[in-house]
């Protein structure tokens, strides 16, 4: 048998949610794989916050659309997981002697695989999930959490008062231990929103999901059912304040938002030390008649249009006379001479044909209510001078059917 | 034959003589290009990209920034149970004197490896090139030697290069090492060529014990002696052997059909992955015909240059016809024109430099203007 050295901590990411709230984006993929920053995909953060705090020792429960996102952490060399004895793993469900089963809820992905955190005899272990943008020492965390003794530390973060009532609240003492998780209340006593971060000391945790398993009633879930159980027992758990940029990017707006935050230089977050795959391209090509304002662009790109506060991944064409504006622009997609993209995300692959308009500013809606960034799907073609409206969403079998 | 029966055998230090600059501290092949590519890039993605697994790269000096470049090899898919990069440098006190004696030298490693037939390349050229032609082309016309040409002017710091007279069959009938760099259009022999290793090893032998060190008269010599023929590059090829050449063909990758030439995405340029950002535009920043790599700040006005990856571009700083390599801060408000500046270069606020097209100016590695 091979025998697998200590790790003191071993990650846990938690993947395999569909995201049904990012629409077309995740039609085909699960939501940790979606492209982020130009170059990224969203799990580039969490992974990378393992490997720069020492974490080397990282599972990921896939569940939805898994094909993309295993092909795209393949051994984890990009993210130095690639040990010998330790690295990243995905975790699929699977069969065994007693059954197979779906993981059920997040506490349940975790409690189905107790045989991988225990090839390691960790002390901690950390549960992360795969939507969140920042970047984060977990090491300063798991000092915090040894030093308070805590059985479970979150990381929270102070949100705006008015804002609080969408987050999980918790309230704590004056030393940070919580007393009270409070659920999106409508009357929130502090402004903790919890973060999705969990350090566990992993006796304890595996005590309380081998007991939340054998509960009926139970939906398995971290925040509704261990977390819960935890503090009823009477256990020591503490908020960790966390500062610095931290984003859930679970919908169209707040994933659009977090893009353009990079191009804000008053938001403190920076892509120093998040490493991902690398598409073999060469630099890209700005042509003679392109003009480019406070924008980010990727490798292979070929830009001759107009591009303003908007994001370029790998591969993309924006052809002459074109103008891409507040927009994300997927890997490979085309945009073609005299197209106009403005507010929107374009998904990989995707062609924008000559002349079609896709988004529109917010002021250029009657119904400011009803703005939104507008969405076109990966693979799909919009045809010549279409016209998508604001918070459209397109996929390619509704572009075809409206041809 | 197929291709994984064929050993590549590179050399780093080709005419590192003719650009001394670029070469003062490495050494030809691993001299930046294209804003993220070293030289050698582009010879070890096509012997890849064309089936090669085995290769070796000969190295005289300098050879650190290559080593440290190419790495493991695992880059260009090199670094596998059955594929290999090695790097041979000078041991045992035996300096690479000449192609005679250094090949000589690495009979050890050539002999040792499994494959039959070696294919020897310079490490100054760039270009796109399916080796499985060339492959193909020697079985069918049963050569025992092909030597891969190019059909044009030879580029300026040749001295004595080899011109070749070539039938319509494809056979090598003279082999010409001219005194002069001829203004005309020739078939420009530059240093790629397939052979047998044993024929390889018995001609170089041979020529050790008769005290010939001049690998172009063994060449020669060939011609009467061997089936040699010759194999037409008719692709898109830069050939760095001055200065001149090196900028000149910096600028041509804003033509865009160079451009999908040299990086066909079927045949992909491999390089040694840093994890740089997407290229960042400031809200003044100005940007026309330009290529720009990954991991930059442009402030500034940029225009005709190439910039490669982790540079800095100040508020109100105008660069025209440069080529500026990697981690470069260009401060603000700095005029340059036609400036090759080496990597980690510091040009302080409000400085100005001005070189001319046919002289560019060349500043040297972590200055500080």
């Amino acid at each position: 048998m091979q025998m697998f050295p200590k790790q003191e901590v071993v990650a846990m990411l938690l993947a395999g949610g569909q995201g049904s709230r990012l629409g077309v984006l995740t039609k085909k993929l699960a939501k940790p794989a979606v492209p982020f920053g130009g170059k990224y995909r969203i799990i580039d953060f969490p992974l990378s916050n393992c490997v720069n705090s020492g974490i080397e020792a990282v599972g990921i429960l896939t569940q939805y659309q898994p094909l993309i996102l295993n092909e795209y952490i393949g051994n984890g060399q990009p993210w130095d997981l690639d040990g010998m004895h330790s690295g990243v793993n995905c975790l699929s469900p699977y069969q065994a002697i007693q059954g197979a089963d779906w993981y059920s809820g997040t506490a349940n992905a975790i409690f189905q695989n107790i045989n991988y955190i225990e090839r390691y005899d960790p002390d901690y272990v950390v549960i992360l999930s795969g939507d969140h943008i920042y970047k984060m020492d977990y090491n300063k965390m798991l000092e915090y959490h040894k030093e308070k003794n805590a059985a479970c530390t979150i990381a929270v973060i102070d949100v705006p008062m008015e804002e609080a009532s969408r987050f999980g609240i918790l309230n704590t003492y004056e030393d940070g231990e919580i007393y009270e998780f409070d659920e999106k209340p409508e009357h929130p006593k502090s402004t903790n929103a919890s973060m999705g971060i969990y350090i566990f000391s992993w006796k304890e945790l595996r005590k309380y999901l081998t007991e939340d398993d054998a509960l009926e009633n139970s939906s398995h879930d971290f925040g509704k059912d261990v977390l819960p159980a935890m503090l009823n027992a009477g256990e020591r758990m503490f908020a960790y304040p966390f500062e610095g940029y931290w984003k859930d990017v679970g919908t169209i707006d707040s994933l659009w938002e977090a893009n353009m935050d990079l191009l804000d230089p008053n938001v403190t977050l920076d892509l120093k030390n998040i490493y991902s795959r690398n598409p073999m391209m060469p630099p890209h090509y700005v042509s003679p008649d392109a003009n480019i304002q406070n924008s980010l662009v990727a490798d292979g790109c070929n830009v001759e249009g107009d591009l303003e506060f908007s994001i370029l991944f790998s591969g993309v064409t924006v052809g002459k006379g074109a103008t891409v504006n507040s927009s994300i622009i997927m890997p490979g997609a085309v945009i073609e001479e005299g197209a106009v993209v403005k507010f929107a995300i374009v998904a990989e692959n995707t062609v924008i044909k000559k002349g079609a308009r896709v988004g529109q500013k917010p002021e250029e809606v009657d119904d400011r209510d009803n703005w939104g960034i507008a969405v076109i799907g990966e693979n799909t073609v919009i045809p010549e001078n279409a016209f998508v409206k604001a918070k459209e969403m397109i996929d390619s079998e509704v572009a075809a059917s409206e041809k | 034959m197929r291709s994984n029966d064929v050993l590549g055998f590179i050399f780093a230090g080709t005419l590192d003589d003719k650009i001394p600059e670029l070469a003062a501290s490495r050494t030809t092949a691993s001299v930046p290009i294209g804003g993220k590519y070293r030289l050698i890039d582009f010879v070890l993605s096509n012997m890849s990209n064309s089936g090669i697994n085995n290769v070796g790269i000969v190295a005289k000096s300098n050879f650190l920034s290559l080593t440290d470049h190419v790495g493991s090899g695992s880059a260009y898919d090199l670094s596998k149970r059955r594929s290999n990069l090695t790097l041979l440098t000078p041991y045992d006190g035996k300096p690479f004197s000449n192609y005679v004696e250094t090949i000589y030298n690495m009979h050890g490693y050539i002999e040792h490896c499994r494959e039959e037939y070696i294919l020897l390349s310079p490490g100054n050229v760039v270009t796109n090139f399916d080796y499985n032609a060339l492959f193909d082309y020697h079985s069918k016309s049963d050569a025992d030697i092909t030597l891969i040409y190019k059909k044009g002017v030879v580029p300026a710091g040749y001295d004595r290069p080899v011109t070749l007279d070539v039938a319509d069959d494809g056979k090598v009938t003279q082999v010409f090492v001219k005194p002069d760099v001829p203004d005309e259009v020739v078939n420009h022999f530059y240093g790629s060529v397939l052979l047998k290793k044993s024929l390889l090893m018995e001609e170089i032998r041979k020529a050790l014990s008769l005290n010939e060190l001049d690998i172009k008269k063994i060449l020669q010599q060939a011609v009467g002696k061997y089936k040699v023929c010759a194999f037409e590059n008719k692709g898109y090829t830069g050939i760095i052997s001055s200065i001149n050449s090196y900028f000149d063909f910096n600028m041509d990758l804003m033509k865009r059909e160079v451009r999908d030439e040299l990086f066909n995405p079927k045949r992909p340029i491999y390089t040694k992955v840093r994890d740089d950002a997407p290229s960042r535009y400031g809200l003044e920043s100005r940007v026309k015909n330009s290529i720009i790599a990954q991991g930059c700040v442009i402030d500034g006005e940029v225009e005709n240059c190439v910039i490669s990856k982790g540079v800095y571009v100040g508020k109100g700083a105008k660069l025209s016809n440069c080529i500026v390599m990697q981690d470069t801060k260009i401060g603000k408000e700095t005029n340059l024109n036609y400036v090759i500046i080496d990597k980690d270069v510091t040009i302080k606020d409000g400085r100005s430099l001005m070189g001319f097209g046919s002289y560019p100016i060349y500043i040297a590695k972590k200055s500080e203007v």
